[in-house]
């Protein structure tokens, strides 16, 4: 019964280490528990992979760096798809704190795969509007964008020639971590212009996108660091990219984190109950 | 194990041991790091809205580019919302802050306008095609099976949010089934929210073990 | 005259946008291009607005010395020094803005004031995550199959574990959620409804004037 009192009031530092410690062991020395890919992120993977050379993806980047362990090995997993499979990146933002890590993975991983700025990659930056920016581009990118990131009018850039608007867009890959995000590309780029959208969410919001999975209005998801693993490890076992996988190496720590949120919450509950029993 | 040589990767680490430590005690350390975030913050957005928006969209083609590259109807056309924009400001004037009310009107008025076909496909058309015509639901038993479920489930939650009359009878049975579908949307969402704070955790670890230390890769 | 011009172009502004949706001549799109290129440079006045009333918050904690007031001189230093680096040597790649503030103080800080959400809610699952009811013994189920089925310690523990997580987020998850995106989307139509008609009214602010 003391045990159990004691239990319940044991003091929240001693969680914070012990949790602290059970994530940081396996990045130390890892499980091997390997990694499997669901059928929501092999949806995504094979709407892009079905892709002829030549296509242009458009990747929103909306998130910012306090959701990058999730969402920034997404992005680099798309991006490195795309380049092996000869299709151009066109990228984008809602978020303004965003703009750093695009700009982050354009200078990065193009030169993976010997693609070149202006002819097989774009960045065009930030504006804000949020809805009048997709409401924009659905009609013109250049009235949006008259210039990319680095201020190249889009005239100038060869890629560019080819995608004018977002009709010419076979595909959006929306990298979201809450609002503005794919829901806006959902709102506004597929109703008004019929465009694909495929996603990319933090795991706190990946439970709302189940709807517009069923009704099909989202080719594909991918949800938290885990979807970022499944992507990593579909596309090097394609042998589209050898590259470090951090997702994948973060998820024995996951598998581990989550057993002993499991625990804690047993033990918190048999605790509770125990002391309430003689209690009463 | 191979410390970083770098003094940017150091001061990285630094801050973020200085966010950490909160969780030991608040501390002049941990509230001098959440005011640096603060400022830095701003600061972005300032030079990002600057260069990105503000500039290449009014400033440069309404004062810098010559009229044989805009034209003087479209400066004009310009002069518009930058009034509006200006008009902003006017919060911070007592005497003039019924002002704001001109872009807001503007920009609300817009907003709903777009907003209201768009909800309407997006949110519920759809999703009520979804709900009662999905394709293939008749390929395999376990399919149809599940979209029965979904849709006595997408019912019920919803007659669970109707207030208009007393939940008894039909509309208690039907509410407290609606019950069931939601608790186990929550739990759903509460098991994803654990993986997304552990994975920004994980991130965090990564960063201090792998570019400052060097202990992984 | 000060409630009602701006209640008109309300009105007038909503409609004009429900309407050309479903307009798609050369005239309405003409007008719709027009008005999302006003409202992305009135939407970035409003940024400003916002930083201005944070710097001027912080301000005021200086001038009267307020409580912590020492703390406002920092974020208000970071301000200034950020936004002229940011100003003066731009915001391209390779620039201080990107490849100093950027990457080594706006990221670390950023991420880790979220990394220890995962402290909290691992104590917050110790102490307070009950299950009372049957409602809430039900939710803690569904949290650990997809807490377990959707990581690979799932499938070491039972291979059909994911499958059973991803049924769970498929059918009963997308249910709930469904109805509760329904109850949003009639929300934000009736409130936009509200907005351009003039019943709602709160965004004028108070006041005689």
């Amino acid at each position: 019964m003391k045990f159990f009192q004691y239990l319940l009031k044991i003091d929240r530092r001693i969680i914070y280490i012990v949790m602290g410690i059970l994530v940081m062991l396996p990045l130390i020395k890892p499980l091997g528990l390997g990694v499997t890919s669901g059928p929501r992120a092999t949806a995504l993977f094979d709407a892009i992979d079905a892709l002829p050379a030549g296509k242009t993806i458009l990747i929103s980047v909306d998130f910012d760096p306090s959701s990058m362990p999730e969402l920034y090995p997404m992005l680099a997993g798309v991006m490195r798809h795309a380049f092996a499979k000869d299709l151009k990146v066109l990228l984008c933002g809602l978020w303004v704190t965003g703009v750093g890590l695009a700009d982050k993975a354009v200078t990065e991983i193009p030169p993976e795969y010997g693609k070149k700025y202006g002819e097989d990659v774009v960045y065009l930056g930030w504006k804000a509007g949020v809805d009048a920016v997709i409401l924009g581009m659905g009609e013109n990118i250049k009235n949006v964008f008259p210039a990319d990131y680095q201020g190249h009018p889009l005239d100038s850039l060869p890629m560019m020639r080819e995608v004018q608007r977002l009709r010419d867009i076979p595909i959006a890959f929306a990298i979201s971590a809450g609002t503005p995000g794919y829901q806006d590309w959902l709102l506004f780029a597929q109703s008004r212009y019929g465009m694909k959208v495929g996603a990319g969410l933090t795991a706190v919001s990946a439970a709302d996108a189940y709807p517009y999975l069923q009704s099909g209005q989202l080719t594909g998801l991918l949800a938290g660091m885990k979807g970022g693993a499944e992507y990593e490890v579909m596309v090097q076992k394609k042998g589209y990219s050898r590259a470090y996988m951090p997702a994948v190496a973060a998820m024995d720590s996951q598998s581990l984190a989550h057993v002993v949120i499991m625990i804690l919450v047993i033990v918190g509950n048999i605790a509770y109950f125990a002391t309430r029993k003689r209690g009463a | 194990m191979h410390l970083s040589n770098s003094i940017l990767t150091w001061i990285a680490a630094i801050l973020t041991i200085g966010i950490f430590s909160f969780l030991w005690k608040d501390n002049p350390f941990y509230k001098f790091c959440e005011h640096l975030f603060v400022g830095v913050s701003v600061g972005y957005s300032i030079s990002l809205t600057w260069y990105n928006a503000v500039y290449p969209d009014l400033f440069n083609p309404l004062f810098l580019q010559p009229f044989s590259a805009v034209s003087l109807g479209r400066k004009l056309l310009l002069v518009i919302p930058l009034i509006l924009g200006l008009c902003y400001f006017c919060r911070f004037i007592p005497k003039v802050s019924w002002l704001i009310r001109f872009p807001m009107a503007f920009v609300l008025g817009w907003a709903s306008g777009v907003a209201i076909p768009a909800y309407f496909q997006t949110n519920i058309l759809k999703q009520m095609q979804g709900t009662f015509l999905t394709p293939g639901i008749f390929s395999r038993w376990d399919v149809l099976l599940w979209a029965i479920i979904s849709f006595i489930g997408v019912i019920c939650s919803v007659f669970y949010f109707f207030f208009s009359k007393e939940h008894k009878g039909a509309l208690k049975v039907a509410s407290e089934t609606g019950i069931v579908f939601l608790m186990v949307g929550f739990g759903a969402s509460f098991g994803y929210t654990v993986m997304a704070r552990m994975s920004l955790l994980i991130g965090r670890f990564q960063f201090i073990l792998g570019d400052w230390l060097g202990v992984i890769k | 005259m000060k409630r009602s011009i701006p209640l008109a172009i309300c009105l007038v502004m909503g409609v004009a946008m429900m309407i050309q949706f479903f307009i798609p001549h050369p005239i309405s799109v003409g007008f719709y291009d027009l008005t999302t290129k006003w409202i992305r440079i009135v939407g970035a006045f409003a940024l400003v607005l916002g930083t201005g009333s944070l710097i001027l918050y912080h301000v005021d904690k200086l001038q009267r010395r307020r409580q912590g007031w020492y703390y406002s001189i920092v974020t208000l230093v970071a301000a200034a020094a950020t936004a002229v680096i940011g100003l003066g040597w731009g915001v391209k790649t390779g620039s201080p803005l990107q490849d100093v503030i950027f990457s080594n103080l706006l990221v670390p800080l950023n991420a880790s004031m979220f990394a220890i959400l995962a402290f909290y809610m691992a104590s917050a699952a110790y102490r307070a995550f009950r299950a009372r009811t049957r409602e809430a013994a039900l939710l803690l189920v569904a949290a650990f199959i997809v807490m377990l089925g959707m990581v690979p310690v799932g499938r070491a523990i039972w291979g059909k574990l994911p499958e059973l997580a991803e049924w769970v987020l498929s059918v009963p998850n997308m249910a709930a959620k469904r109805a509760i995106l329904f109850g949003i989307a009639l929300g934000a139509i009736a409130t936009s409804l509200k907005v351009i008609l003039g019943i709602e009214r709160g965004w004028l602010g108070g006041g005689k004037q």
